[in-house]
């Protein structure tokens, strides 16, 4: 019955603009086994983040890690170093943090869902997602000045504030864009030939989830309601009432429909932070030098993001160590593969939204 | 699927989403983190924007290490725009170096040309050499602060030797 042929996936693929390597063997069609790499964008950050750099300007390097989630690696960063100067921010750069956080959000977890619809072949629908998505990079780059890099994060506090005019702005793009984020919505969940290319492909189990340590919107997408929102304080998620989304159908198709609830509940949660806006500073000065070693816990739109960060009393930091959602997903995926057709390959990968610049760093 | 149709179907007599760059300018938003702007008549030349900036965009030469006459320099290509200098600058609020809301232009045919961006980079012509510039002046940046560090070190032995002979010839002197 056929011989076994290997079928590279990447380093360069069209399907993922990062490179990433998968080599699957494949029998008839189907794969029975798959070797991964995903070393190829290795930048050497941490090593550059503990001698090039004062722990007042590596931020900026460590933001860079990724362009999808900035915010993440600036938010796990900041709240480490925060820990170790013994710094608060006031409420109101909490709040802003918590604004841009979510938008964050809001843009990767469309574009992950229309990438899906691409690859499964529905190429309206991934221009649908992506034009709707222009709304919230507007609105980043109105809020922090760029579309991708926000540096809005500052030691004790947040680099710009938002002024009435642009809270009035956010409140009627973000609910513009939730009647189109419904409507896609509604693609995503009743579309018959998007349900056949999506729905029962690559299941994980509740048991799966939690062996394989998986972290997310994969794992919430099998159940497991795993989310540092609700599990670790950093950003005032429980004043605004955050619920963690979950599903239970574990294939690919529940995967989008998790980001896609996420989505709607990231509009809410920051239209009640524009409400609820506190009044103050947005900055407090701070003194010292970092001493001793701390970590944090960010949900990134993958999953949960972990930072170490160990201070010696010097500018200079002793060790910053960054583990990513997509570094603790790749076991899983690896399993996923075998036994699937390699016409589902492509879905799979896009459907765990795999970040490689932030895995290899 | 026949919603998507009709979805589809719309979408083709809307108005384009997109924006026709480079053949019209892409807009720019009020307070976009653009082009760094210097004015060398406000600096005091603390060297804190070039010691925070993150990719060493900033760089000051001591061409005249007697007088300690400093050249700004910075490079336009190199910056990633994150605007902590800005932030650093004790003379930001009077206008010393500002960050613009506008963007210059990716480095094509010709390299910008604007007083306000520092000695290199205006002294450039070709868009090839920038590169190769750029990498000199951080060695010849580096080189100066260690003559000027030298020139310091000398003037201070001076100052002693000076201090020590008059000393000297004051207890002559008794
Ligand atoms: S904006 Fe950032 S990268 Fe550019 S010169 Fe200023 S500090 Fe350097
Ligand atoms: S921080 Fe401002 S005042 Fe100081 S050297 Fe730079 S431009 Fe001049």
């Amino acid at each position: 019955m056929g011989n076994k042929i290997v079928v590279p996936f990447g380093s360069q693929h069209i399907a993922l603009p990062e490179p990433v390597s998968f080599l699957f063997d494949t029998k008839n069609e189907i794969i029975t086994d798959v070797r991964v790499d995903v070393g190829y964008v290795h930048r050497g950050i941490e090593k550059a983040a503990i001698t090039k750099f004062e722990f007042t300007n590596v931020a900026y390097l460590l933001t860079r890690i990724c362009g999808f989630c900035s915010i993440t690696h600036a938010g796990g960063y900041h709240h480490g170093i925060e820990k170790l100067l013994d710094v608060e921010a006031p409420k109101r750069a909490e709040y802003i943090r918590l604004i841009i956080t979510e938008l964050d959000r809001i843009h990767s977890h469309m574009l992950a869902n229309a990438h899906v619809a691409e690859v499964a072949g529905y190429e309206n629908l991934f221009m649908q997602g992506v034009k709707d998505r222009e709304i919230v990079m507007d609105l980043l780059e109105n809020i922090t000045g760029n579309r991708i890099q926000y540096d809005i994060y500052t030691i004790g506090g947040v680099r710009r504030d938002i002024s009435k005019e642009t809270a009035e702005y956010i409140k009627k793009q973000l609910n513009k864009l939730k009647d189109k984020v419904l409507k896609v919505y509604d693609f995503y969940d009743t579309d018959y030939t998007f349900g056949l290319k999506t729905k029962g492909i690559s299941y994980i189990s509740y048991d799966d989830a939690k062996k394989y340590n998986v972290v997310g919107p994969i794992a919430r997408a099998s159940g497991l309601a795993t989310d540092a929102r609700a599990e670790f304080d950093y950003l005032p998620y429980d004043e605004l009432g955050f619920e963690v989304q979950t599903r239970t159908e574990g294939d690919v198709w529940a995967r989008n429909i998790v980001r896609q609830m996420e989505v709607v509940h990231s509009i809410d949660l920051i239209l009640r932070a524009i409400d609820n806006l506190p009044e103050g500073d947005i900055k407090v000065k701070y003194k010292g030098r970092p001493k001793g070693e701390t970590f944090v816990r960010v949900e990134a739109p993958r999953g949960e993001c972990f930072y170490y960060l160990k201070g010696n009393g010097t500018k200079v930091l002793e060790r910053v160590r960054v583990r990513v959602p997509t570094y603790s997903n790749i076991p899983i995926l690896k399993e996923l593969f075998v036994g699937e057709k390699y016409s589902d390959a492509q879905p799979i990968v896009l459907s765990f939204d795999p970040c490689m610049s932030c895995t290899a760093r | 699927m026949v919603k998507m149709f009709i979805e589809s179907f719309k979408n083709l007599f809307s108005k384009p989403e997109t924006v026709k760059y480079p053949f019209e300018p892409f807009p720019e938003p009020e307070g976009f983190r653009g082009t760094i702007l210097y004015d060398e008549e406000l600096c005091i030349f603390c060297d804190r924007c070039e010691n925070v900036c993150p990719p060493g965009a900033i760089l000051f030469e001591i061409v005249d290490v007697e007088n300690n006459k400093r050249e700004y320099n910075y490079n336009p290509y190199l910056c990633i725009y994150c605007g902590a200098c800005v932030d650093v600058c004790p003379k930001a609020d009077e206008g010393c170096l500002t960050q613009v809301n506008t963007r210059i232009k990716p480095l094509g045919n010709e390299v910008v040309k604007n007083k306000k961006l520092g000695y290199l980079i205006n002294k450039i012509e070709n868009p090839k050499e920038v590169e190769k510039a750029w990498r000199e002046l951080e060695i010849r940046a580096k080189e100066s602060r260690e003559k000027y560090a030298e020139f310091k070190k000398q003037q201070r032995l001076k100052k002693r030797a000076q201090a020590q002979k008059a000393k000297e010839t004051k207890t002559d002197d008794n």
